[in-house]
């Protein structure tokens, strides 16, 4: 790398993040550490997304610069930085009626040339991203036909099949049942094991809590806290950014922090949102 | 930078050369299939019968076995005549602008990720002949027809996308305005026609209708080095617009510059849309059913320009020769005959998209 050594290969510089007229985020600074796991918490519409989207260059910044490789993002070949950087988007359109290996093989574009369209290696990294995702035998099936956990392992593959070595994930578990979930993100940590750098959003502070090695906790635009799970998940911090009254117990499978909302009574913030309905005795 | 994605193949780790299927896929990326090889057969084989018909039927085709030396040039004189001034332009006419209307068909419906966005249903094939009308009609000789439908083409296509606001990126707007473009554009005809001259309006009046009367040698070679430049082009923005079906964002993120992608396509489509109109008038349904039946022909997914190219083709070919065939008292101009079968399939498809909520 040119310049210093230590820098890490993915970080944004005082981003400023709008749609048309609605600034999202503004003044962001962010470093993802090379070789880390890293997860990105904060409430719905907090910006986790848009912060996504702007780091893999899918969404330009009104201000600031995402950098890869010490370079702004915007300044590099498309496919160059596709075959460094992939992203898997909340929500990706299945074209109708195609099969699982041909939406895998589409991971390959960034190597493809005009005159070489399709090679060996094309198909050994396809066939290498359905088996570690568990779809080889799903290979002919139409995407359309399969269950939502299936099809998220798909769109998991086809981000694998790019071979980069930085994979950016958003919401890669929503829609999935409590099991598939955590398959999914046992891959996840198998790939970072295995030497990527994962950046993820998800919901489940717990589970956040148990594969991230570094958490990035958002709000309103902003990063309110980031580190090691266990001096990110504080109770007090959980009732900042979500406003949920807790506490913070250890996980009894791993030790990673566990959050365990109050009971009812004692969500103060929440109980207090809600409308007092009449009192009988000011009635007529 | 020093830093190479994980695997870079080099010469040395690529395995031999592979067989044929595989050395196919390394060429245009897709794998080979029974279904697409059969798929293409069949149109193959369903273009030649309608070429050979388009040259052999009718009171002054050349009886098929005389066809050989007729081609040749040893045969009779009046045969010669009719295949040279009559029947081979206009097939190849037919070839061509349907190719190309197949292709645009194909680039449309990529770009506005809908089967409904072809450029005949958005408006800018009416463009083209309200372009042409002019041209011809309103300000006669202050520019050459085919000019005037590509500035027509042109100003629909920035309507379109000017109206859909940000236009692709609203591909269901970009339908909706289209159908008011084409509306506003075939008025405007309506006018150049009122107030012209009648041997003129008549005139302009077939080219309408898109009939393949009269066509030249001319003609043909509009259509055919507009294809030869532009059919490439559209091959090589296929991969790329393929990925965009999937959204901006995954297709961005495997390398594909969406803007971009969608601003080339566009002219690419634009261009050999005006190209098969100026040649063979504002012929509808081609570009919109070719490429929804080259899929499911092929059953391949993604755009499909070359198949989408070959389909077009041959439904203009086989249209032609029924128009031409049709026992009735006066020959109808194909473009009637395709309109009528337009009008069938897109109720058909209005449905369908209406049940499936995307319109
Ligand atoms: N494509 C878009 N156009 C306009 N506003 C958007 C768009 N995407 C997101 N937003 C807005 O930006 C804010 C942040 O959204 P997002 O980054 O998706 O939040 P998160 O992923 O944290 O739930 C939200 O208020 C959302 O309404
Ligand atoms: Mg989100």
């Amino acid at each position: 790398m040119s310049g210093d050594g230590t820098q890490d290969r993915l970080s944004a510089q005082g981003l400023r993040l709008a749609y048309d007229d609605r600034v999202v985020v503004d003044g962001l600074t962010v470093t993802i550490p090379d070789g880390s796991f890293t997860v990105i918490v904060g409430p719905n519409a907090c910006g986790k997304s848009t912060l996504l989207r702007a780091l893999a260059r899918t969404l330009t910044p009104r201000a600031g610069a995402v950098l890869l490789d010490g370079r702004p993002i915007l300044d590099l070949a498309s496919k160059d930085v596709a075959r460094r950087l992939a992203l898997l988007p909340q929500s990706p359109l299945a074209p109708a009626s195609i099969t699982v290996e041909d939406l895998v093989s589409r991971g390959r574009f960034p190597y493809q040339r005009l005159l070489r369209q399709w090679s060996a290696d094309d198909a050994r990294a396809v066939a290498a991203a359905m088996a570690a995702t568990g779809v080889a035998d799903l290979a002919r099936r139409p995407v359309d036909e399969l269950s939502g956990g299936q099809r998220q392992r798909v769109w998991l593959a086809m981000s694998l099949a790019q071979e980069t070595p930085l994979l950016l994930l958003d919401e890669p578990t929503t829609f999935l049942d409590i099991a598939h979930q955590h398959e999914v993100l046992d891959l996840c940590a198998e790939l970072h094991e295995a030497g990527r750098t994962l950046v993820a959003v998800l919901h489940d502070l717990n589970q956040a809590s148990r594969y991230a090695t570094h958490l990035i906790a958002m709000k309103d635009g902003r990063v309110v806290a980031q580190g090691a799970p266990a001096e990110v998940v504080t109770a007090e911090r959980i009732r900042d950014v979500f406003g949920l009254a807790c506490r913070v117990l250890p996980d009894p499978e791993t030790g990673t922090p566990m959050v365990v909302p109050a009971r009812r009574g004692a969500h103060t913030r929440a109980s207090s949102d809600l409308p007092v309905p009449p009192s009988p005795v000011a009635s007529p | 930078m020093s830093r190479a994605p994980a695997a870079v193949p080099t010469v040395a780790t690529l395995p031999a050369p592979a067989a044929s299927p595989d050395r196919w896929r390394a060429l245009t990326g897709h794998p080979l299939r029974g279904r697409a090889v059969v798929g293409v057969a069949v149109l193959v084989v369903a273009l030649l019968v309608g070429a050979v018909l388009s040259l052999t039927a009718g009171r002054l085709g050349v009886p098929i076995g005389d066809l050989p030396s007729a081609l040749a040039g040893t045969g009779s004189r009046a045969q010669t005549t009719v295949l040279t001034a009559l029947r081979l332009p206009r097939l190849g006419v037919a070839v061509a602008a349907g190719a190309a209307l197949g292709a645009a068909g194909a680039v449309f419906q990529s770009v506005t990720r809908n089967p409904l966005g072809s450029p005949d249903v958005i408006g800018l094939g009416a463009g083209a002949a309200a372009g042409a009308a002019a041209a011809a009609l309103v300000w006669p000789g202050v520019v050459p027809v085919a000019v005037g439908a590509l500035i027509g083409s042109v100003l629909a296509t920035v309507a379109v996308v000017a109206g859909a606001g940000g236009g692709a990126t609203a591909p269901l707007r970009m339908v909706v305005v289209g159908i008011g473009v084409a509306a506003m554009a075939l008025a405007f005809v309506q006018y150049a026609l009122s107030r012209a001259r009648l041997a003129d309006a008549q005139q302009v009046d077939a080219w309408l209708h898109g009939g393949l009367d009269g066509r030249r040698v001319a003609d043909v070679t509009l259509v055919a080095v507009a294809l030869v430049v532009l059919l490439p082009l559209a091959l090589a923005l296929s991969p790329r617009l393929q990925l965009l079906e999937m959204g901006d964002d995954a297709a961005t993120g495997l390398g594909v510059r969406p803007g971009r992608t969608r601003a080339a396509a566009v002219v690419v489509g634009v261009l050999l849309t005006t190209a098969a109109v100026t040649a063979s008038g504002p012929i509808t349904f081609v570009a919109l059913a070719a490429p929804q039946i080259a899929r499911r022909l092929l059953r391949s997914t993604g755009p499909g320009m070359a198949a989408a190219a070959l389909t077009g083709a041959t439904l203009l070919v086989l249209a032609d020769v029924v128009a031409q065939n049709l026992p009735l008292p006066v020959r109808l101009p194909v473009g009637i005959v395709t309109a009528a079968l337009g009008g069938v399939y897109l109720a058909a498809l209005l449905v369908r998209e209406w049940r499936k909520g995307t319109v």
